[in-house]
């Protein structure tokens, strides 16, 4: 009985009545020094004690945010608190530490960047997000190094799940003796959390001290360095993509500590590679490059290719090369456009495609309406939202009037000149050289290095394989594999697009963790209307192949975000969620295309499959990338823009 | 186990009481208020626009937090040197019973005589104390005596009159200076710009 009343009060004893007059005297050891050494960083093991919950809680400005979207990627220190707490031992406990910790971060880098602190309220009646942020407001001062967060919950209800799942209770304060004392009180724990969201550590008032904690921390981290280092010499992982970000990385963009991490142009260093050799040689997993036999590949034609690749000059008004829209350390795609732009901010209606293994492609373009990148180059030159030349002549008299071309064609293509069909050749050629395998997906699956690939991506790959069916169009063959099947497929996804099946609000982040939730009509009102886009019907005029797009191949997908025809899934995570739920039901479906029924693991596994297959060479193209030349207006050239004089170089 | 269970029905009965009040919380906290000062006048918030105000809720028969909090804020006044005259602590009795004005003066001035004690009718603090969201409650001892639970914090409030930030208690003192430093620093900008 008595227990019974016991726990129907435990909640409400949180919010108010822990009140108590605990005695100075009393004060826990968090307040003073130390009282005993510290063991040696590193000497002792910290076992996970259990999975940090998730759930919803608001954060001081107002948003809701899932608890595990706050912890983000850091180590975690969590308290409970509420702010009419007057137990010297209790909250106010856990704010001195946390305090204590923050003027910690002020000299050590390292805590300030691994660590971050978060005071979840229990007492959302009372603590509101204005009240968090009034706590959270007198910490302006306190230096910018860390991050401490005071966060609530919008209810009792969704605050229960979360303290129950963190064994959260409220119980009798008794003292040394035994004896019952007057208050009630939540006990007071903090939980030291690890970026699996796992929990490492849980301090109660005794053992809450800001010193044990520093050490625990280092502790953690000192393990997980040791640990990396013999998970990679185990799995053998080369660092191949180091160069395959954007200069100005976004990566975690969404959260409002991301500050600004531009790469110094200096760092952008080149060096050639032997195209000549790679393409001749392919890597691990590829079969041989198929080369026209009109066209043979030599030294001269791939330099050609590559110059004129990276020519701005090569556009009507000498700003755009193909590169800027098929960017080498962008995947030779573009991870910032969703669709690509043209000249003067033309808007393109599709994504831009990586050049990475083009070479095998027998389907150009999304709707596969070129067959050979000799043809296809012409595309994009002639393409009024694209490099927007007026015509074929337009292009060649321009190259031949640029003085540093003078005698290149005609020394790659024994004495022919500048065409038509040698343009398209020497585009082609060096495009053909862009080929990338020997992926840790390679060296498991067809060198036979056990060690190659994670356990994860192998659980992934037979459900690749099996459950998910994605290779019955992203094939794998048994000496090689390209991960497509060279044919053209209606996921719904330029369905939906076309029938303007939209949300009624988009999420648009405006700012590092600031999303504002946009209403369409707000968006129809200043956007431009969605471009119409049928697919392959636009090729063939048979209704049948409405909506359908190319298998593109999956080599190096990690780098090659935004996905789908028109980059409107953002992650790998997206793309697979999107197949897993059977993609947008239409009258042409492909039958391929079903429901999955896949679990939160599959889904994991497959992504980490899809990230073994970046290849092992990518950092050797784009190094070379970043050696050839860029093509501008200079001395020399005709300007098509302000008359025959060129101002500046 | 009588007395437990009494205990435990207070506790409940309270907590309904708290629940009640929770409900209606969803005005704004902070805002201007009027108590009676130490020196028997009439007093208004809104009278101190233009200074920082460091407000506190306590009583003077507390037997720690009180005496340690008010330790810390003439800790600061005593910092901050000149800059003193722009800031004001304010200390409110919970305990208006005990804490006439004659006691409240007395008591501030152990500690900094530039701080004000300030008190009311029963109604009044309560009124003062639901604003700002303090949570007290009176608790009778055996011998006749009572002490009074309290929340702890520290409310700094700008000179326009807004609540700007609230400091829990166990936060050390240099904290708190280096705050009041910085707010007052914004309120020099926010003058000259003006």
């Amino acid at each position: 009985m008595y227990r019974l009343f016991l726990a129907s009060l435990l909640l409400a004893v949180t919010s108010s009545q822990a009140l108590s007059t605990g005695q100075l005297s009393d004060s826990a050891p968090g307040y003073g020094k130390l009282g005993y050494p510290l063991p040696e960083i590193g000497s002792y093991a910290l076992p996970p004690l259990g999975k940090a919950a998730n759930g919803e809680v608001i954060d001081s400005g107002g948003n809701r945010r899932a608890l595990h979207d706050i912890f983000s990627d850091s180590y975690v220190l969590l308290a409970f608190i509420y702010s009419t707490c007057s137990d010297v031992n209790g909250c106010p406990l856990s704010s001195h530490v946390f305090y204590k910790i923050k003027s910690a971060m002020k000299r050590d880098a390292e805590l300030a960047e691994r660590l971050k602190m978060v005071s979840l309220s229990f007492d959302p009646a009372n603590d509101t997000p204005e009240v968090m942020q009034l706590y959270s407001n007198n910490f302006r001062y306190a230096g910018k190094a860390g991050e401490w967060q005071f966060i609530t919950t919008a209810s009792q209800q969704q605050l229960q799940p979360i303290l129950q799942s963190y064994n959260q209770v409220i119980q009798r304060e008794i003292d040394s003796q035994g004896n019952p004392q007057v208050g009630y009180s939540h006990v007071l724990r903090v939980f030291l959390i690890d970026p699996e969201k796992r929990i490492r550590n849980i301090y109660s008032v005794d053992f809450l001290h800001h010193e044990l904690i520093i050490n625990d921390l280092k502790t953690l981290l000192v393990q997980e360095t040791e640990q990396g280092q013999l998970l990679k010499a185990a799995a053998n992982i080369d660092e191949t993509a180091q160069l395959s970000k954007p200069g100005d990385y976004k990566q975690g963009y969404e959260e409002e500590s991301y500050v600004t991490r531009s790469l110094d142009l200096a760092s952008r260093r080149g060096k050639a590679a032997d195209l000549l050799a790679i393409v001749s040689n392919p890597p691990l997993g590829l079969p041989p490059v198929p080369v026209p036999a009109d066209n043979p590949l030599t030294r001269e034609k791939i330099e050609l290719g590559r110059k004129l690749f990276y020519d701005r000059r090569l556009s009507l008004n000498d700003t755009f090369s193909c590169a800027m829209c098929h960017v080498p350390e962008q995947g030779f795609t573009s991870n910032e456009l969703a669709m690509a732009v043209g000249i003067e901010g033309r808007s393109v209606r599709r994504n831009s495609p990586s050049v990475y293994n083009s070479a095998y492609a027998k389907l150009l373009f999304h709707d596969g309406r070129e067959e050979n990148l000799e043809q296809q180059v012409w595309g994009p030159l002639l393409a009024r939202n694209e490099m927007a030349n007026p015509s074929v002549g337009y292009v060649l008299q321009k190259i031949r009037d640029i003085d540093d071309y003078d005698g290149s064609f005609e020394a790659a293509f024994d004495g022919r000149g500048v065409s038509m069909e040698t343009l398209g050749m020497a585009i082609a050629s060096y495009q053909r050289t862009l080929v990338s395998g020997n992926s840790a997906f390679d060296r498991w699956y067809y060198g036979g290095d056990k060690q190659a690939l994670s356990a994860e991506a192998q659980r992934g790959f037979d459900l690749f394989v099996g459950k998910a069916g994605c290779a019955a169009c992203h094939r794998i063959g048994d000496k090689h594999a390209l991960f497509s099947d060279d044919t053209l497929h209606n996921t719904g996804i330029g369905y939906r697009e076309s029938m303007g099946i939209l949300p009624e609000k988009q999420p648009v982040l405006v700012a590092p963790g600031v999303v504002l939730q946009v209403e369409r009509s707000v968006i129809e009102s200043v956007g431009e209307p969605p471009p119409t886009d049928v697919g392959r019907y636009e090729v063939t005029q048979n209704p049948a192949d409405r909506w359908k797009y190319k298998t593109p191949s999956l080599r190096n997908v990690a780098l090659t975000a935004p996905y789908m025809h028109n980059g409107s899934l953002g992650t790998l995570g997206e793309v697979v969620d999107f197949y897993d739920g059977g993609g947008v039901p239409n009258e042409l479906l492909d039958p391929l295309i079903r429901p999955l029924g896949l679990s939160d693991e599959d889904k994991a596994d497959l992504v980490a499959f899809l990230q073994s297959l970046t290849g092992g060479n990518v950092d050797t193209l784009v190094a070379d990338a970043f050696a050839a030349p860029v093509g501008d207006v200079g001395k020399g050239d005709p300007s098509w823009v302000h008359g025959t004089e060129v101002e500046v170089r | 186990m009588n007395s437990l269970g009494r205990r435990l029905l207070l506790l409940l009965f309270s907590f309904t009481l708290s629940l009640a009040f929770a409900c209606v919380n969803s005005e704004e906290i902070g805002g201007n208020f009027r108590l009676t000062d130490h020196n028997n006048n009439s007093f208004e918030l809104d009278q101190l626009k233009g200074k920082l105000v460091l407000l506190f809720f306590g009583y003077t028969y507390c037997p720690d937090i009180c005496p340690t909090e008010l330790a810390n804020l003439t800790a600061v006044l005593n910092e901050l040197g000149d800059q003193a005259e722009q800031v004001q602590g304010l200390f409110v009795s919970l305990d208006p019973g005990r804490d006439t004005p004659e006691v409240l003066h007395d008591y501030v001035g152990y500690f900094n005589r530039d701080l004000m004690g300030l008190s009311g009718s029963d109604d009044e603090v309560a009124q003062v104390a639901r604003q700002y969201r303090v949570n007290y409650q009176r608790h009778e001892r055996e011998d006749g005596s009572y002490s009074i639970d309290h929340s702890a914090n520290l409310y700094l409030i700008d000179s326009r009159g807004v609540l700007s930030a609230v400091v829990p208690y166990g936060i050390p003192p240099q904290h708190l200076y280096q705050m009041v430093r910085g707010l007052l620093d914004e309120m020099a900008e926010m003058d000259s710009s003006s």
